[in-house]
């Protein structure tokens, strides 16, 4: 019953912080459908204010299949600062398929494990943003088609919890980016560019962090 | 120009059949509708994103359906919402709405607007002979359509009557000189009752659904919407949940 227990840990963790005044950071969800780029914009903001990362990175999807914390990351902006837990979550998706991981070499029984605890990661995912979140920073990779289903509920989900939420269009190092589309998609809210993986923007990604969730 | 495809940025012209069988350049079968001009690249955000702050949403209760309905809403309103029906060709209500709804190449039948109807399917092999039905044409009472169809001789039914409703546009009504061209999203007859089609698809499926070991479709809104912990799968269907109950006994 280790899982167990170690599960009731975070649950009461949570459970106090859910009764905790002001001064306890604000727990951000980093949301986004498989390979956004969730977990390297995570370890960017983590290995920027903390010297830590969150978890390892790969093109592969669901390689995050557990929600992974970063606590207490402290970013300072204009003179404010804002204390935040991170939480990476694993890719939302209404499809987990272990054939799409045969092509990156992988074992079949290797890869039916990955797609049985991607699924359980999106439950999880989707059990955190019902209870656990404060904010959301949603992250879509900037060369893919933006009008999904997944993306259109979750952003409507976030929307009825009330939960302020950023739209970031990462990969704009690609050729192929369209941050408009992304923009064209979610207008109602702001969408702000970026590479994760090459630090470009970060500055106004922080920014705005600092403003939306400070 | 009033259909965008999403993916690529390409640009339809009103009635355009081409997007019936997919973006000619990418394939993508995704878009958008315009129905002012716009470039080929991509347009200015139909809402200023840049200057307004992002506005919470309306309260009403917790209803998760009515705030993805809300963003359906909005993201459609934006998209739907320049302001410049002067400049549509065609100009008839019911052509951008049949317009619209070619995308989905669903057939319906409208009486009101035959010529428009029957052009927007009339790539289709059986478009000329679906004219006639759906002119009311059932029996004694011919509709004007197909006496123009008649008229023209050897033409082709189907090229008589997609051209037809290309010349006849001077003959059709004015464009309305404000408002809105399309329906309002809200119209029950225009869209399709995103409670009703949730409750479908939760209907269909619980929260995780098993296709064969390693293959799994998932209810997102079943998942978000329950109070159970899934933790783990088990091969053999079962879940193991952790359950709210347990939780608070556990919480001192």
């Amino acid at each position: 019953m280790g899982l167990f227990a170690e599960l009731r840990d975070s649950i009461s963790r949570v459970s106090a912080s859910l009764f905790a005044d002001d001064s306890e950071p604000k727990r951000i969800g980093i949301y986004g459908p498989p390979n956004a780029g969730k977990t390297t914009l995570a370890n960017r903001i983590a290995r920027d204010w903390t010297g830590d990362a969150v978890g390892p990175e790969s093109h592969i999807p669901h390689e995050t299949r557990r929600a992974r914390r970063k606590e207490n990351v402290e970013i300072k902006r204009d003179g404010k600062t804002v204390n935040i837990d991170i939480v990476d979550t694993p890719g939302v998706t209404t499809k987990v398929d272990y054939s799409e991981f045969l092509e990156h070499d992988m074992e079949k029984d290797e890869a039916v494990r990955r797609s049985r605890e991607a699924t359980e990661g999106v439950a999880e995912a989707m059990h955190w943003l019902r209870e656990d979140v404060d904010g959301v920073i949603y992250v879509l990779d900037s060369t893919e088609d933006p009008f999904t289903q997944v993306n259109t509920m979750l952003i409507g989900i976030i929307e009825s919890r009330d939960l302020p939420v950023l739209i970031l269009a990462n990969k704009t190092d690609l050729e192929g980016a369209n941050i408009q589309r992304v923009s064209n998609a979610f207008p109602q809210h702001e969408t702000i560019p970026l590479s994760a993986l090459e630090g470009e923007n970060m500055d106004e990604v922080y920014e705005k962090i600092a403003e939306y969730f400070g | 120009m009033p259909h965008q495809c999403t993916n690529c940025g390409h640009v339809f012209a009103d009635g355009s059949k081409e997007m019936l069988s997919g973006c000619p350049d990418c394939g993508g079968n995704k878009f958008q509708y315009h129905p002012g001009d716009v470039d080929e690249a991509p347009a200015d955000p139909p809402a200023d994103a840049d200057a307004e702050p992002p506005e919470p949403p309306e309260q009403e209760g917790s209803s998760v359906a009515g705030a993805v309905g809300r963003a359906a809403n909005k993201v459609r309103d934006a998209v739907t919402s320049d302001p410049d029906p002067a400049a549509r060709t065609t100009g008839d209500d019911a052509g951008a709405t049949d317009a619209a709804d070619a995308s989905s190449a669903d057939a319906e039948t409208d009486p009101v607007a035959p010529e428009t109807e029957a052009s927007a399917f009339a790539d289709e092999p059986d478009a000329d002979s679906s004219s006639a039905p759906e002119t009311g044409g059932e029996g004694d009472e011919p509709a004007e359509a197909i006496d123009a169809n008649t008229a023209t001789g050897d033409e082709d039914a189907a090229q008589a009557d997609a051209r037809s409703s290309v010349v006849d546009t001077d003959s059709l009504p004015d464009a309305p000189s404000e408002g809105r061209v399309v329906k309002e999203p809200d119209d029950p007859d225009d869209r399709p009752d995103i409670e009703a089609l949730r409750q479908e698809l939760n209907d269909q499926f619980e929260s995780i659904r098993i296709v064969a070991p390693g293959q799994y479709e998932l209810n997102l809104m079943e998942l978000y919407d329950r109070q159970e912990y899934i933790i783990a799968l088990q091969e053999d269907g079962q879940y193991v949940i952790e359950v709210p109950d347990a939780w608070e006994t556990d919480d001192e």
